[in-house]
C-alpha cells in the first residue's frame, strides 16, 4: 500500500513538472517575443535623430531619408502586427545600410561626431535585435520539443499548444560584423 | 627573442646560476652522505660515528642557507631584467609584477569555479594594453581541502580547483549581467538535461546555443538569456572554440561587469628562473615567450579591438 501511495505521489509530482513546465515554456516564448519588440522600439527610436543629422548634410539623399521615416511611421502604427513590425525591421534595415554605404560621398557627415556615436548605438541595436531573434528561436525550439515528444505532448493536446515556427536567420545574424564594411575606414 | 635580451646580463645571471647550482649541489651531498652514515652506524650500533654523521650535517645546513639569499637575488633578477625585457620586446606596454597577482576575491567574484578555495595562491601580474584593449593575466594555484576519519584521526587531503593562468581583458560591449562558460562535466551535464527536458527542476540560466560544438564542450549559464547571446555571437563562439582547441586543457570563461576572464589550466610554473639547466642554452625563454605571446595575442583572436559598438 506504502509502495503504491509513493508510485502514485511520483507519478503526480512528475505530472505537474511536465504541465508546469509546458506553461513555463509557453510564457518564455511570448516573453522572447516581448524582447524581440522591446530591441525594435528601441532601434525605430533612433531613426529620427539618424535622419535629422544626415538631412543636413546629404541633401542628395532625400528620397532614402523619407523612405525610412515612412517606415518608421508604418513600424510605430499600433495596429502594426508583430510580423508587420519585422518586416518593417527588415525593410529598415536595408534602408539605413544603404544610407551608410552613402556616407561615404559626405565627409562632412562622416566626421560628425553625434551622427558616428548613432551609428555605433545602430550597430549595437542591430546585433542585440539578432540577439533577442536568437533567444525567440532557442525557446521556441524547447518549446515545440515539449509539445512534439511523449509525454509532454499529452498535455499540450490537453491545453491545445501547437507548434510556433521559428524566425528566418537575418543576414545579419549569419555574418560575421567587420568593422571595416560598417564604417569604411 | 633570446638574442634581443642583452647577452652581458644573460652571462652575469648565468655566473650567478653555476655558482648557486653547485652550491646546492655541494650542500644537499654533504646532507645525502650525512643521512647515510647515521643510518648505517645506528644498523652497526657505533653511536660515536652516528654522531659524527650528525655533525657533518650542519656544514650542508650552512652551506643551503648562505645560498639561500643569492638564489633569492638571482630569481628576481631573472624576473625583473630577464622577463621584464622579453615584455618590453613583445610589447612596451607590458609590465610585469612579480610578488602581484589575481587577488583571491577577485578569483572568487570571476564565477569561474563553482569551488570556494581553502589554500590561493598567485604570482607573475602581467599587464598591458594591445591597440584599443586592456588586459591583465596572472598565474593562480587554488585548492580545496576534503577531510575524512580514520582509524589514525582526521586526513586532510588537497584536491586543484584550479593551476594556471587567469587572464582578464576588457570586453568590446557593454552588458549588466553575468554570463559564465564552464567545461561540460558529468554534474554540468545532468544539470542541462534537467534543464532542457524537465525545466521546472533546472536551472533557468542555462542557454542552450546554436553551436554544436559549444553545446558538446561547455555549459553556458547567463543571467539575461539575450544578453548572453548578444555578447555570445556565432562569430564569437566561433573564436572561443578555436581558442580552446588550441588550449591544452580545456578552458573556463566569463563575462562579468564590462570584463571578461578565461581561465588557463596549465601544468607548467611559467617565468621562473633555471637554477640546474643553462641561461645559454638558445630555447630556455621559448615557453615563457610561447605563453606570452599566446596571451598578448587573445584581443586580436577574439577581436576585442573591434570596437564598433558604444563602447570605446
Amino acid at each position: 500500500m506504502i509502495i503504491v501511495s509513493i508510485i502514485a505521489i511520483a507519478v503526480l509530482i512528475f505530472g505537474i513538472s511536465i504541465y508546469n513546465s509546458l506553461i513555463s515554456k509557453k510564457n518564455q516564448v511570448t516573453n522572447a517575443f516581448s524582447a524581440i519588440d522591446v530591441m525594435l522600439k528601441k532601434r525605430f527610436d533612433l531613426l529620427p535623430n539618424l535622419v535629422e543629422i544626415a538631412k543636413q548634410y546629404m541633401a542628395y539623399e532625400e528620397h532614402t531619408l523619407t523612405n525610412i521615416t515612412a517606415l518608421r511611421t508604418k513600424a510605430l502604427d499600433p495596429n502594426a502586427t508583430e510580423g508587420d513590425k519585422l518586416s518593417l525591421d527588415q525593410q529598415i534595415s536595408t534602408a539605413v545600410s544603404g544610407l551608410m554605404v552613402s556616407v561615404e560621398n559626405y565627409p562632412d557627415l562622416k566626421a560628425n561626431d553625434n551622427f558616428l556615436n548613432l551609428q555605433r548605438t545602430w550597430t549595437e541595436s542591430e546585433e542585440q535585435i539578432a540577439a533577442a531573434r536568437r533567444n525567440y528561436n532557442a525557446t521556441v525550439t524547447s518549446y515545440n520539443n515539449a509539445v512534439m515528444m511523449f509525454p509532454s505532448n499529452m498535455f499540450a493536446g490537453m491545453l491545445g499548444y501547437v507548434p510556433v515556427s521559428v524566425l528566418a536567420t537575418t543576414d545579419e545574424e549569419r555574418k560575421n560584423i567587420s568593422a571595416k564594411d560598417l564604417f569604411n575606414k | 627573442m633570446a638574442t634581443l635580451i642583452n647577452e652581458a646580463l644573460v652571462s652575469d645571471l648565468e655566473v650567478l646560476r653555476k655558482k648557486i647550482a653547485i652550491r646546492k649541489i655541494q650542500g644537499w651531498s654533504i646532507i645525502v652522505a650525512g643521512v647515510i652514515i647515521i643510518v648505517v652506524a645506528s644498523m652497526f650500533e657505533q653511536p660515536i660515528i652516528a654522531i659524527i654523521g650528525a655533525l657533518s650535517l650542519i656544514p650542508g645546513i650552512v652551506i643551503l642557507i648562505k645560498i639561500g639569499s643569492e638564489t633569492t637575488v638571482y630569481k628576481n633578477r631573472f624576473k625583473n631584467e630577464i622577463i621584464g625585457a622579453t615584455l618590453s620586446n613583445i610589447d612596451p606596454s607590458l609590465t610585469l609584477a612579480p610578488t602581484n597577482g589575481i587577488q583571491e576575491e577577485e578569483f572568487i567574484y570571476t564565477q569561474l569555479f563553482t569551488k570556494e578555495p581553502d589554500s590561493y595562491k598567485t604570482e607573475d601580474l602581467i599587464s598591458g594594453k594591445h591597440d584599443k584593449t586592456s588586459f591583465y593575466f596572472a598565474e593562480v594555484h587554488a585548492q580545496y581541502k576534503t577531510q575524512s576519519q580514520t582509524k589514525n584521526g582526521t586526513k586532510t587531503e588537497w584536491h586543484d580547483i584550479f593551476k594556471g593562468i587567469i587572464f582578464s581583458a576588457d570586453f568590446n560591449k557593454h552588458f549588466n549581467g553575468t554570463t559564465v562558460i564552464r567545461p561540460k562535466d558529468l554534474s554540468s551535464s545532468i544539470g542541462a538535461w534537467f534543464s532542457k527536458n524537465i525545466f521546472s527542476f533546472g536551472d533557468k540560466d542555462l542557454i542552450e546555443l546554436e553551436s554544436e560544438y559549444f553545446n558538446k564542450n561547455f555549459v553556458t549559464y547567463s543571467t539575461d538569456q539575450v544578453e548572453g547571446r548578444y555578447i555570445l555571437t556565432p562569430a564569437m563562439m566561433e573564436k572561443i572554440a578555436e581558442l580552446n582547441e588550441r588550449s591544452h586543457y580545456s578552458i573556463s570563461l566569463s563575462f562579468i561587469n564590462a570584463n571578461m576572464y578565461i581561465a588557463f589550466p596549465l601544468d607548467q610554473n611559467y617565468f621562473e628562473a633555471p637554477i640546474f639547466s643553462s641561461l645559454l642554452r638558445p630555447d630556455f625563454l621559448s615557453d615563457d615567450i610561447a605563453i606570452l605571446q599566446f596571451m598578448f595575442n587573445i584581443a586580436t583572436e577574439l577581436d576585442l579591438n573591434t570596437r564598433i559598438w558604444t563602447k570605446q
